[in-house]
């Protein structure tokens, strides 16, 4: 049988640039008179310019990661860590400028707002250009704005919290990230508030050989609940772009948080991104995530169940086309008893892309009466791709249900005849099968809010990725 | 401190597997010697010689260990089998306190068609400290059947650490049935290469940790042949402090088409201070492949506890049953009922 | 344009190394119900994924016609939109595709036409009922955790759905209890008429205890060895296909 292919997912809409323009960009590299600059245009309060000092500092004590993909392209030298897009903070997307207005326009992102969200935030570059939320959720108490505005008017808030879940020792790139930080959303749920509509944060790299560094801080308090969305893209251009976001998430007691992601970068960037939530007593946090875009990702969101009855659930997916390295996955750690995850992972690769699933399960001695069960799944689309699976499973006590279970494979070629002897073409029904076999994780992404979405993985029949 | 058995493919530093790191071990500087080897059924149709081949291993434990073997071997052992209807061959090591440390090469050559089976097996007497590094190497040619039952039930005052490599050609069929029962550390590093179209290796293991036994399990398996079949199946049980890490990799390559490989590894905790490390990993480079890995762990199922004890059994004898359950379809490999009985008591004394 | 359906002509198919079907010749009109018989090994299931060129068959000699065109070597989907419909022995499971979306997206490939989402759910509702099938199953994965029976009721939906010329059913009744036949039959009567023709393909002769056929056919080592009536089927029933196995064994 020949070898169709499904297309590659047409980027189109997202790959047009505008002109590298901006308020200010800071000389490339990485020293502390830079980071001292950052800090002054940022105008930082005194314990967070120290706080970057310090972190750089741990930049430069850490090593590169070498067991997953290759970073030794990445020349930190090459890259302008802080770009100030010509726009100041709005909350009306009239008053920002027309140019970066037409980018989130053409991402969808204002019509979404009107129609399924309750609140937008639209960083550009290494700033947020527009935040808002709906009024009624401004009078229960919910705080959603940049994270700069939050350092200004909840200043303990942010301090208690910052980089308390994710430390910068935890790797290089944190590290990095903790010196050059710019932008990102701080969201707080009060106590007993249930945010019913999700909350979208979009993140737009336009700027050429930068990086963006954006900090999202989310608290959900005791028996509130949230839905969060996290939107990313950027044009491509020849040379590497670098993503180094953190995001924070404190679940507390008896709260619900879901936190989906759509990641569509540009095939020039590398996405060495880190996430981590501590979730609570009865608590629950779901990750949805769908990785596309970069050439290199490192990304393993991570739970650590610290309250007894704690839950979590990670449901993702990868899908890697020509010189792309995905090296995605995912960790938890069960700390306490009666705690639960369930993983369900899926990857395709083709032309020569490479998926690599790699994770962590470790359920701790005091963690009795846990459960855990994962599941991960691959499709080759040829034989000129590669996909590993990497899981590392820890179980430290007895009294635990753990089950792990892996499956590589193409798809089949009795299920590509059964299809065409129903009228399919042989492209239709591999590319029905493969958005089958994607669908338990689209079925969770938030695609009605994100118009992105439609054109990675179309799950109306009608539509093809060809 | 000593560091070895690292695994085919990195991961994060952090989760404390890409390797295992050793203290307290003593690794003697000069081997004595080493009397107490048996050997049963060797006949013209099985060579055997005392000079194995000067090949060195692809993987193994670590430089270290396997130059101790190439260099300071006080057992080399070589089989030549020639025999088109299948020969049984024992090579059984005994320690006692004159023979204390055993440093073997061995080496199975399995010429084109030939069948035959060889038991291997360590054994030592309850409380020496005995040392034990090894090589064993199995090449089937084409067409060849070996299967090989492989036994350490050294006591956990021991050190026992053992490299296995594989050569497996078209349409040759290795069958491995591992006990991995002894050593305060027991530490195994498995390398099999299945090069020929249509060769197949079954590795079934069956281990047991108590007190605070450390067995680190690291098996690899490469497909290259077309339709090449690898299955790696471990059942494990661990009570006191006992810790276990499995690491066990399937890696499809490219040409290995309508290869197939499955693992499962299931480790039983009988309790709540033994712990379970695993890192099941697939690798794969080529589309027409089959790979599936599961990997599980726990307690024994409370209902079927309570089920055999409601049948009068203590708990302890239903835990025992149990284990009995799991091992026993790996102990099935094992044609002679003698020797299956003898590792079913094994197993019953380790569990007292 | 005549009555004439299909034809296959002195067709010769291999399964593999295997040669299977030697010299098959077959006549299907409009307004038929054809039957083909034979034991294990036959050529029965090959005969249907001939038709539909499964590319893990491999066709050595001889001719396929569809309404007088050649089809010999179309490819699999677009035989099926010339309106030649297979149902599977062993249907295949396709994750996250639920059934309605499959059905509506492949009737819009057959028609040519967009299809109106309300009157397909209705169409389909009604098919559903008729064959006591469950309206949840509708939502449910194409054939993923569905029971033998389910699969085989939720071919002849698709049979019924889409609406061939020709429906082609491999071993539809197989495994079915007599109420699950019965209902197969019940589909296969709606379906129909004086344009269509049908050929059921079966090792035994439940099916035809609740449905009456035009043509038997019994196929043996790749070649079939007799045509009759209903009749034959009842003779068959009866004796078994020892004595075609051993006519041909002392040629």
């Amino acid at each position: 049988m020949s070898k169709n292919q499904i297309d590659e997912i047409n980027r189109n809409i997202y790959d047009f640039k505008n002109k590298d323009e901006y308020d200010f960009k800071i000389k490339k590299g990485l020293t502390p008179e830079i980071i001292e600059e950052i800090s002054k245009q940022k105008k930082d309060p005194d314990w967070m310019r120290e706080f970057r000092l310090k972190a750089l500092e741990v930049y430069h004590e850490l090593e590169i990661p070498t067991w997953g993909p290759d970073l030794s392209e990445l020349d930190m030298s090459q890259i302008a860590t802080y770009v100030r897009p010509k726009s100041k903070l709005n909350n009306s997307w009239e008053d920002v400028p027309d140019d970066i207005k037409n980018t989130f326009d053409k991402l969808g992102i204002p019509e979404a707002e009107k129609t399924s969200l309750a609140g937008v935030g639209a960083q550009y570059d290494s700033e947020v250009v527009y935040h808002s939320m709906k009024e009624e959720l401004i009078q229960q108490g919910v705080i959603y704005t940049d994270m700069e505005t939050a350092l200004q008017e909840y200043p303990d808030l942010v301090k208690n919290h910052f980089m308390k879940c994710v430390p910068v020792y935890d790797h290089k790139f944190v590290a990095l990230h903790g010196a050059v930080w710019s932008g990102g959303s701080f969201v707080y749920v009060p106590k007993g508030v249930k945010v019913d509509i999700p909350l979208q944060s979009y993140f737009r790299l336009n700027s050429p050989e930068s990086g963006q560094f954006e900090h999202t801080l989310i608290i959900v308090d005791e028996g509130a609940s949230l839905h969060f969305i996290e939107g990313c893209s950027a044009p491509k251009y020849n040379k590497v772009n670098l993503h180094a976001g953190c995001v924070e998430l404190y679940v507390k007691d008896n709260a619900y948080l879901r936190y989906s992601t759509i990641e569509n970068w540009s095939k020039n960037m590398l996405n060495l991104n880190t996430k981590k939530a501590l979730v609570g007593k009865n608590a629950k946090m779901e990750w949805v995530s769908g990785s596309f875009g970069s050439k290199i990702s490192m990304l393993y969101p991570m739970s650590i169940l610290n309250g007894e009855g704690a839950k979590t659930e990670f449901t993702g997916i990868s899908f890697a086309g020509k010189g792309q390295n995905l090296d995605n996955g995912f960790k938890v750690v069960h700390n306490a008893r009666n705690t639960s995850s369930v993983v369900n992972a899926k990857s395709i690769s083709k032309n020569g892309g490479k998926c690599t699933y790699r994770s962590l399960v470790r359920i701790n001695e005091k963690a009795k009466y846990s459960k855990s069960s994962v599941s991960c799944e691959s499709l080759m689309l040829d034989d000129i791709s590669i996909s590993d699976t990497i899981p590392v499973n820890d179980i430290q006590t007895d009294e635990v249900e753990f089950s792990h279970e892996a499956k590589i494979g193409k798809i089949s070629d009795k299920a590509i005849f059964y299809l065409m002897s129903r009228g399919l073409s042989e492209e239709d029904a591999k590319a029905m099968i493969v958005r089958g076999f994607a669908y338990p994780i689209s079925k969770e992404l938030p695609m009605e809010y994100a118009v992105e979405m439609n054109n990675l993985i179309n799950l109306e029949l009608e539509g093809s990725i060809g | 401190m000593i560091k070895l058995n690292e695994t085919p493919v990195r991961t994060s530093r952090n989760f404390n597997i890409n390797n295992i790191t050793l203290e307290n071990v003593e690794i003697p500087e000069e081997v004595g010697d080493f009397k107490r080897v048996q050997i049963i059924g060797e006949n013209s149709k099985i060579k055997m010689d005392e000079e194995c081949s000067e090949i060195s291993l692809n993987y193994g434990l670590s430089d270290f260990f396997t130059n101790q073997v190439k260099q300071k071997a006080n057992q080399k052992i070589r089989c030549n089998v020639e025999s088109k209807t299948e020969k049984e061959l024992r090579i059984y090591f005994d320690f006692d306190e004159e023979n204390l440390q055993l440093v073997d090469d061995i080496e199975i050559i399995a010429n084109e068609e030939t069948k035959a089976t060889i038991m291997i097996k360590y054994e030592a007497d309850e409380k020496l400290a005995c040392f034990h590094n090894g090589i064993l190497r199995v090449v089937a040619k084409k067409g060849a059947k070996v299967n090989v039952i492989f036994m350490n039930l050294l006591n956990t005052n021991s050190n026992h650490f053992m490299a296995i490599e594989n050569e497996i050609e078209e349409k040759a069929k290795v069958n491995y049935c591992i006990v991995d029962f002894g050593g305060k550390n027991s530490i195994t590093n498995l390398d099999s290469n299945l090069v020929g179209n249509f060769s197949e290796n079954r590795i079934h293991t069956i281990y047991l940790g108590k007190e605070k036994q450390l067995l680190d399990l690291n098996y690899k398996g490469v497909l290259r042949g077309e339709k090449s079949n690898l299955e790696i199946e471990v059942q494990g049980a661990l009570k006191d402090k006992a810790k276990k890490h499995f690491k066990g990799t399937i890696d499809f390559k490219k040409g290995a088409k309508k290869a197939k490989g499955n693992e499962n590894e299931a480790c039983m905790l009988l309790s709540d201070t033994a712990k379970s490390l695993a890192l099941p990993m697939l690798l794969c480079s080529e589309e027409e492949v089959e790979g599936n890995h599961s990997s599980s762990a726990g307690k024994i199922g409370e209902k079927e506890l309570f089920y055999m004890m409601s049948r009068g059994f203590t708990f302890k004898e239903a835990q025992k049953l149990m284990v009995h359950a799991k091992f026993n379809k790996i102990l099935q490999n094992i044609k002679s009922e003698g020797l299956r009985n003898y590792i079913l008591k094994e197993i019953d004394e380790r569990l007292e | 344009m005549g009555d004439k359906l299909l034809q296959i002509k002195d067709l010769y198919v291999n399964a593999g190394e295997k040669e299977i079907l030697k010299g098959m010749n077959l006549s299907i009109n409009k307004g038929e119900i054809h039957v083909i018989m034979g034991p294990n090994g036959s050529g029965k299931t090959t005969t249907a994924n001939a038709i539909l060129n499964n590319p893990a068959y491999t066709k050595k000699k001889g001719n396929i016609l569809f309404e007088e065109k050649e089809i010999t070597n179309l490819k699999t989907d677009e035989i099926a939109r010339k309106g030649i419909f297979m149902s599977f022995q062993l249907p295949e499971e396709i994750p996250g595709v639920s059934v309605t979306n499959f059905l509506k997206y492949a009737k819009n490939k057959a028609t040519g036409k967009p299809v109106k989402v309300f009157e397909f759910r209705e169409e389909l509702k009604t098919y559903m009922n008729e064959l006591n099938m469950n309206s949840k199953n509708m939502e449910r994965s194409l054939n993923v955790g569905f029971s033998g029976g389910e699969k085989k009721k939720n071919e002849i939906l698709q049979m019924l759905v889409l609406n061939p010329k020709l429906a082609i059913l491999d071993e539809t009744d197989s495994g079915l209890d007599v109420d699950a036949i019965k209902t197969v039959s019940k589909g296969i009567e709606m379906f129909k008429n004086e344009n269509n023709a049908v050929l059921i393909i079966t090792h035994n002769t439940k099916i035809l205890h609740s449905l009456k056929v035009d043509y038997v056919h019994v196929l043996v080592n790749g070649q079939i060895v007799k045509t009759g009536s209903q009749e034959l089927a009842k003779e068959i029933e009866e004796n078994g296909y020892k004595k075609y196995t051993t006519n041909r064994s002392q040629e």
